[in-house]
């Protein structure tokens, strides 16, 4: 459905969701006259109001118009009713005709309901039968987890409306008496329960994962890496599905191996370097260039971006002269330099993309070395939902903190749970959103988390301690003696467990 | 007396120290570069000067009549002769000399732009914010004032200052002097100090060039009498020794006019003394040396790294009440006791306060005297001391016990020794979780060692070559209430990281299990008795009349120890892989499955799935049903009756246990030689380029991959020929399918073959050019000579093959060094990070600033030790056991 944008100040905008219904003036023409919805903005860049207009007219003055200006004035929408919404930002918008400038004045789009459609999803995603048991367990009192009512529905049918009945009770019980105490130290037991098991994991870095041509950081290292946040991993990777239909398609799996893998002129070719004649031939490896799916063409389109020189191809021997069009050795060396660089086809940052047909479902799912998130993502035949990386960073700039959150659980999971080690995924959770929860992924270290204390004290007993007694005294900081680390060092309890109650006994009332 | 409220410190506030501060809380103005005089007695005015406190027994605090261990020690102060400025504000004075201008001391801002970051900085709070951000801020605001070079408050033409490291200023190339320095940051108004990102209200911008020093007191920088009656001073002592002497020179040399050559000399000598005083491992200083030539441990060095006061003395503490001695075995334990030696025991006591109620008990006890038995002989608890209200001590003595006991009066506070029913603390190193360190209920016993029950070892990671284990004595009784009700062994029975059981049977216990239940053996009555005797019973096994005898069967007395009313199902481990619910290694198919139904084992195989830490499938369910103590008592009884079995039915291997048919050792030898020979042909297909890479790998890559797969190939066909032979009659093999200790590719490495070694992943590819020993060609890259090891440990390996094992274990090794250094580093920074977190009331997880981390605790606010491995709850076993319940 087409709508309507445009920008507006606040008063108008007041105005507008004062009015009911009312008729406005706007400084704009129309061409399209079906448009029934519209949304405002006061910046241009977050749309909150959302208007139905009834009908769309050419300006003419009349005594109840509101206006958006004093003059220049174009059309009249009647606008029926005005509500608030959450902000929408200009990327939910498929813009028609024209670019975002145009924004700050009009605009006609389409709606793109990604996130209502998502949001919707989740829930509609559960199956009634499962909702009605987590209905029932609210009038209960109590949170059912969907994973719970998932396998109480299943077994929901083989029973009696009070073997349900008392099924459901004893789940209240047994989740009641599971429920975290209070004041409990749980990032200690986190950190414990993943620093533990280091010392069982291999240290070996390389490891064959799935795909047997290819290396991945795992073990150890790789969950040092996790929680460092580094900013590239050692060994990024992607895994890349097709969209739905193609997903067992030889040919676009080649096409899309073709567009992924970065392919320099160096990868397929010899540069020779005449320097007598002030050449430079390129001699094409056949083998090389079946291997990397590249052709002779491919590698003349290429050259063609190198400006200033003069092509002269051979397609019997299938080798290019290129010449310099001025004479001189610096310039050879430049061009020379040039071409090594040349990249033919493909996307930076990815060296090589290896297919490989799921056994049960014969869908291809290919798989990289290097990774570039933001790129892949744009290839038409690349599904974007189930593509994944395993660069936390690249997710978090590309995808949003959200989507790295997850990705520091699931990466930290995988990788715990590769070496056969069996740690609660709660324990994850609670790192992946201690470093993530300020917005910005942050690592566990001194320049992240620890770093960021409050306290002078629990700083300077990590790393660096000098420094930061030297700054306290200039910045005049307190320390509210609020964690575990300064308390131990002026030597009185911690706030943590049964150190953050106190029990006080009075005595029997003296008479 | 107390009102049970303790005191806290609210807060502690971090500031500058003035040269007036200085002056005002010194208590001696030292000038005497000297420490005592001939006569051993401090010099007055000198640096030990009694007014800073005393270290010597005997003498008096001239501040505060204190003696030794009375008096905290008082500051002092040396007034330099010139100043000099602080090494560690070296950037900030540079900051301040940049952003400031040199004339009128005003911040080289417009007015405009002094509103506008006013206008920002009011909203930040310098006492409690981020000093990241303020720092960031500051950062902005004095670079932009440091890019002007005209001052727009007076206009006067600013000149760049550049920084000689590590001390020395330069504008124009003339040298700025401290003096100078201290005069244009005096300048500086106060309202302008916000924008350096100090604060006014406990800092001035000159307080950062020194005109007087502040001398530590002596406890500080106590000075040690050695054997041979020498004195040896303090690092600081002889630092500041240098700097009294330098200062009193140049101001002789100052105030008698010498050339401003040699007082410049003499500046420069007292600022490198100065700053070597802070720190001295300043960059682009040469450390202070001592005479011996080490370097001085002065300031920074006291404080830094893990050796310094943060992390050595103030993080962490020495303790006394504390015992530590190597630890042993000792079955007849229950999980939540340990053994400890007399010997520590006469050391370690609790300490008693006497009140009207105990008091003739403590008199009997103090006139026990420090070392009393019973009438059996047998330790029994004696004191120590006895504390007077005053707090003065008094050793009790077999002389003075008697009358000392007469003494004791409510009030009194009397050190009695460790007796059986204390609670102690229990910890072995590294402690790496919670587990590490528990509460146990002491025993008595004889030897020197500290013992406990096997199925501890777990959770403390230990075993008996040698480990030593901690014991504190808990001290107070809101403490031991603790350790009772949170650190005892059966309350750490479940383990946070994954929801199961940590403590369980091992090794032997496991053994003894499967050899009890599996098949469901018969036993006559008198080895029943001889099992049972280990265990109080309560439940008595029922016998079967087999060939007129009194038989009684093994799941019967397995079931003795199990509680009424736990019902459950499970695979057993030994039927883990079984397919289609058919197990190979069980006469019953019924046996697949362990099934217990009230209380009574009915089918399957005890193994380590069923009592094994980690899995543990019955203590999880006992611990689940009917709470610790039930659980405890399970672990107990069960390690307790595996001893009574294998005692009874004995239980070794040897290298007969491995013995396999003559066939099958040539069915291996042929496979070997095949795999080497397929190796070979690989290799010379290699050779002529006919191998075919895959795809992402060179030819090189792709023959080791094929290479290494071979190999691998060979190893598991081998192990699968041996094990075919060594069927659950084998000792070494019930081990291995039972869990109890070893993989089955253990044993096919002892009877079979031990396959092929590796380094990094790869065979062995390094030594010599080209090839890994002499003994072979050059490039010979065939299975021999890369590491493939043919034989099997039993028939012994060639010393080539013996060669290439030893690389292969060594890297073992050496992985095992660096990885506990990198993941005890992760640790660290993991505990750091996370220390602060706790669940508040409502379920979320907060931080220290009250930031929100979690709205729900682990999205479902279950307890993961508490939850099912992980899982909220688990409604398969809440149905069976709502089923068994309902039909009773």
């Amino acid at each position: 459905m087409k709508v309507l944008l445009w920008k507006d100040n606040r008063k108008n905008i007041a105005n507008i969701l004062r009015g009911g219904s009312l008729k406005y003036a706007v400084d704009f023409a129309i061409a399209t006259h079906d448009l029934t919805e519209g949304y405002v903005s006061p910046d241009g860049k977050n749309f909150s109001l959302k208007v139905k207009i009834t009908e769309i007219s050419k300006y003419s003055d009349s005594p109840d118009l509101v206006k958006k200006k004093k003059s220049d004035l174009k059309t009249i929408l009647t606008i029926e009713s005005a509500v608030e919404v959450n902000p929408k930002p200009l990327s939910d918008f498929k813009l028609s005709s024209k670019g975002k400038k145009e924004v700050t004045d009009h605009a006609t789009a389409e709606l793109l309901e990604i996130e209502g459609e998502h949001l919707k999803g989740l829930i509609e995603n559960i199956p009634a039968n499962v909702r009605k048991i987590m209905d029932t367990a609210k009038e209960m009192h109590f949170e059912l987890p969907l994973s719970v009512a998932e396998k109480v529905q299943e077994i929901r049918d083989g029973l009696t409306d009070s073997q349900f009945k008392r099924l459901m009770q004893r789940i209240k019980i047994d989740i009641d008496s599971k429920t975290i105490d209070p004041y409990e130290a749980v990032g200690i037991i986190a950190a414990q329960s993943i620093g533990e098991p280091g010392t069982q994991m291999t240290m070996r870095t390389f490891h064959f994962a799935g795909v047997r041509e290819m290396n991945v950081t795992l073990g150890l290292p790789r969950l040092i890496e996790i929680v460092d946040a580094r900013r590239i991993p050692t060994t990024p990777s992607m895994v890349i599905h097709l969209k739905k239909g193609v997903e067992r398609d030889q040919k676009v799996v080649t096409s899309v191996i073709k567009e992924l893998e970065n392919t320099t002129l160096l990868d397929v070719s010899e540069i020779i370097t005449d320097v007598e004649n002030q050449t430079l031939s390129v001699a094409p490896n056949k083998e090389r260039m079946q291997e990397r799916l590249v052709n002779f063409d491919d590698i003349l389109s290429a050259l063609d971006s190198v400006k200033q020189v003069t092509l002269k191809p051979d397609n019997s021997s299938q080798t290019v002269e290129v010449k310099p069009q001025q004479e001189s050795f610096r310039k050879l060396y430049l061009v020379q330099e040039q071409l090594k660089a040349l990249t033919i086809k493909g996307i930076p940052g990815i060296k090589r993309a290896i297919a490989r047909a799921d056994r049960e479902t014969g869908e291809y799912i290919l798989y990289t070395q290097g990774s570039n998130l933001k790129e892949v993502l744009q290839l038409e035949n690349v599904d974007p939902y189930t593509t994944y990386t395993n660069d936390i960073i690249e997710i978090a700039t590309v995808l949003g903190i959200e989507a790295a959150r997850e990705a520091v659980f699931q990466e930290s999971e995988r990788t715990l749970q590769e070496q056969g080690l069996e740690v609660d995924r709660r324990h994850l959770m609670l790192v992946a959103d201690m470093m993530s929860f300020t917005g910005t992924v942050r690592a566990v270290g001194r320049q992240g988390i620890s770093g960021r204390k409050s306290s002078v004290l629990a700083r300077a007993a990590f790393e660096i301690t000098t420094k930061h007694l030297l700054r306290a005294g200039l910045l005049g900081e307190i320390d509210f003696l609020s964690g575990v680390a300064e308390n131990i060092i002026v030597g009185q309890p911690v706030t943590l467990g049964t150190g953050s109650v106190n029990l006080v006994y009075r005595g029997p009332k003296k008479e | 007396m107390t009102t049970g409220i303790s005191k806290r410190i609210q807060r502690i506030q971090f500031a500058l120290l003035s040269p007036d501060e200085i002056r005002k809380m010194s208590q001696v103005r030292v000038i005497t570069a000297d420490t005592y005089n001939d006569d051993g007695y401090p010099i007055e005015r000198g640096l030990m000067d009694l007014h800073m406190g005393v270290i010597e027994p005997g003498l008096k605090c001239a501040t505060c009549g204190g003696r030794v261990d009375e008096c905290p020690g008082h500051f002092g102060s040396i007034e330099l002769a010139m100043p000099v400025v602080h090494v560690g504000f070296i950037k900030e004075i540079k900051m301040f000399l940049d952003a400031s201008c040199r004339a009128c001391g005003r911040i080289k801002l417009t007015d405009e732009q002094i509103e506008q970051f006013k206008k920002r900085l009011s909203q930040m709070d310098f006492s409690s914010q981020d000093p990241e951000v303020i720092g960031l801020m500051t950062k902005r605001i004095t670079d932009e004032a440091s890019a002007r070079m005209v001052c727009p408050h007076c206009g006067v033409q600013q000149s760049k200052i550049y920084l000689d490291k590590p001390t020395t200023f330069r504008e124009e190339q003339i040298k700025v002097t401290p003096k100078e320095i201290r005069e244009r940051l005096e300048k500086i108004p106060e309202d302008d100090l916000i924008f350096f990102g100090m604060n006014k209200s406990v800092a001035r911008p000159e307080w950062m060039v020194l005109t007087v020093l502040p001398v530590p007191p002596i406890n500080v920088r106590p000075s040690i009498t050695l054997d041979t009656g020498e004195r040896s001073e303090d690092d600081l002592t002889h630092k500041l020794v240098d700097i009294i002497r330098i200062s009193q020179r140049l101001r002789e040399s100052r105030d008698n006019g010498s050339p401003q050559l040699i007082i410049e000399d003499l500046w420069d000598l007292l600022q490198f003394h100065v700053t070597t005083y802070f720190d001295n491992q300043t960059a682009g200083i040469p450390p202070a040396r001592h005479r011996s030539g080490r370097a001085l441990k002065t300031l920074v060095q006291r404080l830094k790294g893990k050796d310094g006061r943060f992390r050595s003395n103030l993080s962490g503490k020495r303790v006394n009440f504390s015992a530590r001695t190597v630890i042993s075995p000792e079955p007849f334990l229950s999980i939540n006791e340990v053994g400890v030696p007399e010997k520590a025991a006469r050391e370690l006591t609790v300490p008693v306060s006497v009140t009207p109620f105990n008091l003739d008990f403590v008199r009997g006890l103090v006139a026990k005297g420090p070392a009393p038995r019973d009438d059996s002989d047998h330790y029994t608890a004696g004191v120590n001391y006895i504390i007077r209200p005053d707090g003065r001590r008094i050793k009790i003595t077999d002389q003075n016990s008697e009358e000392n006991s007469k003494k004791v009066e409510p009030g009194w506070i009397v050190e009695r020794q460790l007796s059986e029913g204390d609670i102690v603390l229990f910890n072995r190193q590294p402690s790496l979780h919670r587990m590490s360190m528990m509460a146990h209920t002491v025993r008595i016993l004889g030897g020197q060692t500290f013992r406990f029950n096997l199925a501890v070892c777990t959770p403390y990671n230990a075993d008996f070559d040698g480990d030593e284990m901690n014991l504190h004595v808990i001290q107070k009784e809101e403490a031991r209430a603790e350790a009772r009700i949170i650190m005892k062994v059966k309350e750490q029975i479940m383990s946070p990281r994954f929801g199961g059981p940590i403590i369980g049977g091992i090794h032997d216990h496991v053994t003894a299990m499967f050899l009890l239940t599996h098949n469901n053996p018969l036993f006559t009555e008198n080895q029943t008795l001889h099992i049972l005797s280990y265990i109080d019973l309560e439940r008595h096994p029922i016998p079967e009349i087999v060939n007129g005898a009194k038989m009684f069967r093994g799941r019967d007395i397995f079931s003795s120890i199990l509680p009424r009313g736990l019902n459950m199902q499970f695979r057993s481990k030994l039927c883990k892989g079984a397919k289609n619910g058919v197990c190979e290694y069980e006469n019953d198919p019924k046996d697949t499955n362990v099934t217990i139904a009230d209380g009574n084992l009915e089918t399957g195989t005890v193994d380590e799935e069923a009592i094994g830490p980690f899995s543990g499938q019955i203590i999880d369910k006992i611990f689940r049903k009917f709470g610790s103590e039930e659980a405890s008592r399970f672990v107990d009884r069960m390690t307790r009756l595996s001893v009574g079995l294998i005692s009874l039915y004995g239980f070794s291997t040897g290298i007969r246990d491995y013995d396999i048919p003559e066939n099958a050792v040539k069915r291996i030898e042929e496979i070997s030689v095949e795999a080497v020979e397929k190796i070979d042909r690989l290799i010379e297909n290699y050779r002529e380029g006919l191998l075919e890479s895959l795809p992402g790998r060179s030819i090189e890559e792709t023959l080791e991959i094929q290479i290494l797969g071979i190999t691998g190939e060979v190893r598991d066909e081998s192990g699968k020929i041996a094990s075919s032979f060594l069927g659950l009659n084998i000792p070494a093999v019930i081990m291995a399918r039972s869990g109890a200790r070893a993989k089955m590719l253990n044993i096919s490495e002892v009877a079979g073959m031990v396959g092929q070694q590796s380094v990094r992943g790869g065979r062995i590819n390094r030594g010599y050019y080209k090839r890994t020993l002499p003994h072979f060609r050059l490039d010979d890259i065939g299975a021999p000579a890369r590491g493939f090891v043919k034989s099997s440990y039993k028939s012994g390996l060639n010393p080539v093959e013996y060669f290439f094992h030893s690389i292969g274990g060594r890297e073992g090794l050496v992985d095992i060094a660096v990885r506990t250094s990198r993941s005890g580093y992760m640790q660290r920074r993991l505990i750091n990070a996370f220390e602060d977190l706790k669940v508040d009331e409502t379920h979320r997880v907060r931080d220290t600033t009250g930031s929100i981390i979690q709205f729900t605790y682990g999205e479902d606010g279950v307890d993961p030790t508490r939850s099912d491995r992980g899982d909220t709850v688990d409604v398969n076993y809440l149905m069976i056991d709502l089923g068994k319940e309902g039909k009773k």
